[in-house]
């Protein structure tokens, strides 16, 4: 294995030496070892220089933007990459997601929620291979037989409902974009009313889960974003 | 005293310039005010002749030079009219001319003259005597009489002629006095249709008429009973006295027909004037207006930016008015000088054109200027009199709009004061009781670093942490303000499911909603909305976060969503501390803050930024109160039209 969850290295690009400092002081007592880089160029270079376990990227840098950063990383890597954004800025987070970043993290943020994206991005990182069946608590999806039990008995879901949830749940913690899960179950042609269905197909997927909508469970709505499939650890 | 003012009686004559220099100077002696005052009765005005208008304009015009104010009186009792006006004007001296006898023309004012020192108590009067200036201009010409009004004079003598030969018959029969009186007939008639001269022509012709034909003996003008000498004389006499008044009241009626024309215009302009506010439209309108009163195209130049005059407004198209440099200059000076320049003035009097400065007591507005045609005549002074009441009437409706102009941007300038105040304050509050608890609580930390229990040590980190958060929604809140004030916050429209929503909007308030109990009502599925789920999901939040502020911990809050007829409503009810009626809508009016809530922090931007943002969705937000205790906010949001979707693709489960 490449990465443990503690112990692993990670690379910080960020232009504010605050909170270079900050991430350092509180990742490394979370057992991280940490690498600076202050700006997009020196990120670039110390991402093939020290191979990191996973990469926290500012997109607000000057010079190269934080979005260049990320394609040239991602031209021959693909260590994790949480970006940090401000708030006000949805489209470049899903332009970064949809570009292959694998999660965000918006500015203020807790550090309880950068420690557990981390965890989540690392531990994805490290699966190698795919386990047939995914168990979150009262909830199991077997992939290979596409059968779904909740508490033990099967719920009847459509094929798009199936799909929908596999992507989900395969990524569990990660956001994904809605662009990505259209692009996913309805393919490169998808079109506007599409965004239309995955709103519906939602909805329904959620009212088989036995979901409150207004206080969801398993499918989190991340506003203007897209899905996040909640892992309970 | 200032009050002592001084009036100059001026006429035609040329001795009247004499009285106006002598009235001058005695005004400046007693540093008062002067007035000029001319008879304009329609009795004078029929007896002057060009000559004599033109004579008395200039008079006038000199008066205006010489820094008086110019008045008319009208009516028949000139004597009396004279006082009545000095009176009114609190005038003490009046200066009045005393004419040389051996004119016959000049008799009747003689007597005004006496008439004027008889009853003239309180007022001195000042008799100059009578000597013309050396610059007198020539002669009085000939009465006036316009060629070829022969006609009048035709027509009496075959009127007369008619009538004798209709009489002839019978008048032997008639008493000659009762043929007398028909002959008054057409003396009445050219009264009121040609005027005195052809009515004393008639009379004239009349009594020979009578004499020669009903007279015995008849047939010839010698008369036998010497008793009808005196039938002529008193014959003669109502003949001369109707006339007179017949044709003064027909001069009287055209005189007042013109006068009324004037009055209509002025009233016709200054009504317009007050109904419109838009500077512009008002020009073009009374540029109009003039021009068809004084029946010559006008122009009118307006200041610019760097205060130099441009054309910008004319009766007739722009290129009529050639752009000329002699133009601009004219009505520069005007401009600058406050004073008419051009013809009938006598500052280049020869210029086609008159340019007279619109101006209001404080200031000069811009100039306007008539086009007269090579050759034709100057203004008469009754036009020139009308021509300056309508410009004074544009320049005060142009003050009129400049003030509301100015009123307004005052009226602007403290409300932006007011808010710019208001975002002072609320910002320095805002940001620096935070700061205040983060900074004391961090170096509380640093320095007394094992004086605190672990507790101790938890609750100033999570005072931190709550100081921070509030000075980040005071950013986001004001950056949410400014995007939605320049216009910056576009609608990033999409499908969005307001149960998601709402879902997301409970999630975020969970870390402080503390004990209230926090309901969700949906009455079955809820259509899907179109608009900026980030956006809404904001409402939701500064809404419900309201509630949890204003309300005590315990109490419930509700939040339901309906869809009705083409709206969706969402609803948020709380039992806090309400809203008065007084302040339903000020809520939502930005730095607003409620005098009841002045102990909760906020900023007064919440709400705001919630109509900003709900009314770009084309929806409504308002305030109401719940029963008897707490608010509800009410989101209404426009549902679109679901038929535009196309029906789902029916799946089978698997």
């Amino acid at each position: 294995m490449a990465a443990q969850e503690s112990g692993a290295r990670i690379l910080i690009v960020d232009d504010e030496p605050q909170i270079r400092k900050l991430l350092k002081v509180t990742l490394q007592a979370h057992q991280y070892e940490i690498y600076e880089a202050a700006s997009g160029e020196e990120g670039v270079l110390q991402a093939s220089l020290v191979h990191p376990d996973l990469i926290v990227l500012d997109l607000g840098l000057p010079g190269i933007p934080g979005m260049e950063v990320l394609s040239r990383i991602r031209d021959w890597s693909a260590t994790p990459v949480i970006v940090l954004t401000a708030k006000d800025r949805e489209e470049d987070k899903i332009a970064a997601l949809d570009s292959g970043a694998d999660d965000y993290v918006t500015k203020p943020f807790s550090m309880g929620e950068l420690v557990a994206r981390i965890r989540v991005a690392l531990r994805h990182a490290a699966k190698s291979v795919n386990e047939p069946v995914l168990l979150f608590g009262e909830l199991s999806i077997d992939l290979a037989q596409r059968i779904v039990e909740l508490r033990g008995e099967r719920i009847k879901l459509t094929p798009t409902e199936y799909e929908l949830l596999k992507i989900l749940a395969s990524h569990a913690g990660k956001v994904v974009t809605q662009r990505q899960l259209l692009q996913q179950v309805w393919g490169s042609h998808h079109s506007e009313t599409d965004s239309h269905y995955l709103r519906v197909y939602i909805g329904h997927l959620r009212k088989k889960l036995g979901e409150d909508s207004t206080r969801p469970k398993y499918l989190v709505t991340e506003p203007g974003i897209g899905y996040r499939f909640q892992a309970r650890d | 005293m200032a009050q002592d003012k001084v009036m100059v009686c001026v006429s035609p004559s040329p001795y009247s310039r004499k009285l106006l220099r002598h009235g001058h100077e005695m005004a400046a002696g007693l540093r008062s005010e002067w007035i000029a005052v001319y008879v304009d009765s329609s009795h004078k005005a029929m007896k002057y002749g060009k000559e004599k208008q033109k004579e008395l304009e200039r008079n006038l015009r000199l008066a205006e030079e010489l820094g008086a104010e110019v008045i008319s009186v009208t009516g028949e009792r000139i004597a009396e009219e004279l006082l009545a006006a000095a009176r009114e004007r609190n005038v003490k001296h009046l200066v009045i001319g005393k004419p040389s006898r051996s004119r016959l023309s000049e008799w009747l004012p003689r007597t005004i003259v006496e008439q004027v020192i008889r009853s003239s108590d309180g007022i001195n009067v000042y008799v100059i005597p009578g000597i013309a200036e050396k610059t007198s201009p020539k002669r009085e010409g000939k009465p006036y009489r316009t060629p070829g009004n022969w006609r009048p004079y035709a027509a009496i003598t075959a009127l007369i002629a008619i009538l004798t030969m209709v009489l002839r018959p019978f008048g032997l029969t008639f008493e000659p006095v009762n043929i007398a009186l028909i002959y008054l007939f057409p003396v009445l008639l050219s009264a009121v249709y040609w005027g005195i001269r052809p009515a004393f022509y008639a009379a004239g012709l009349g009594v020979l008429a009578f004499d020669f034909f009903f007279i015995p003996p008849f047939l010839s003008f010698t008369v036998a009973d010497l008793r009808y000498l005196v039938s002529f004389g008193v014959y003669l006499s109502v003949a001369g006295l109707t006339a007179s008044l017949a044709a003064r009241l027909k001069q009287q009626l055209e005189y007042s027909k013109q006068r009324e024309a004037h009055t209509a215009s002025l009233y016709a302009l200054s009504r317009q004037i007050s109904a419109i506010t838009d500077i512009h439209s008002l020009l073009d309108n009374v540029s109009c207006q003039i021009s068809q009163t004084v029946g010559a195209p006008i122009a009118m130049y307006l200041p610019d930016e760097k205060n130099r005059l441009v054309l910008t407004h004319a009766s007739t198209k722009l290129t009529e008015w050639e752009q000329s440099r002699e133009e601009i200059v004219m009505a520069d000076m005007a401009y600058e000088q406050g004073e008419t320049v051009g013809r009938s003035t006598d500052t280049l009097r020869e210029f086609p054109g008159c340019f007279m400065p619109l101006k209001t007591e404080e200031r000069i507005y811009g100039v306007l200027a008539v086009k007269l045609a090579h050759g034709t005549e100057a203004f008469s002074a009754e036009q020139q009199r009308l021509l300056e009441a309508l410009s004074g009437l544009a320049a005060s409706a142009m003050a009129r709009v400049k003030l509301a102009e100015e009123a307004k941007l005052a009226h602007l300038t403290a409300e932006s004061e007011r808010l710019r105040s208001a975002i002072l304050d609320s910002v320095s509050h805002e940001l620096r009781t935070p700061l205040a608890t983060i900074i004391g609580s961090v170096t509380g930390l640093i320095e007394g670093e094992r004086l605190f229990s672990s507790e101790d040590r938890m609750e100033l980190l999570a005072t931190i942490r709550d100081g921070a958060l509030r000075m980040n929604r005071l950013v986001m809140n004001l950056l949410g303000m400014v995007q939605l004030e320049s216009g910056m916050l576009r609608l990033q429209k999409r499908w969005c499911d307001v149960e998601d929503i709402i879902g997301v909007t409970l999630s975020q308030v969970k870390d402080y909603q503390q004990h209230r109990e926090l309901s969700v009502h949906l009455t079955g599925p809820l259509p899907l909305i179109l608009g900026d789920e980030i956006l809404l999901e904001q409402v939701l939040v500064n809404v419900v976060s309201n509630s949890i502020k204003y309300s005590p911990d315990h109490s419930k809050i509700v939040l339901s969503a309906n869809p009705k007829q083409d709206v969706l409503v969402i609803s948020v009810s709380d039992q806090g501390i309400g809203i008065a009626e007084s302040e339903q809508d000020r809520v939502f009016s930005k730095f607003y803050r409620s005098e009841t809530s002045m102990h909760v922090p906020g900023t007064g931007l919440g709400l705001a930024i919630c109509k900003g943002i709900v009314e770009l969705h084309g929806g409504t937000i308002s305030a109401k109160p719940n029963g008897t205790q707490g608010t509800v906010i009410s989101i209404t949001l426009p549902l679109p039209e679901q038929a535009s979707l196309h029906t789902m693709p029916q799946e089978k489960e698997m």
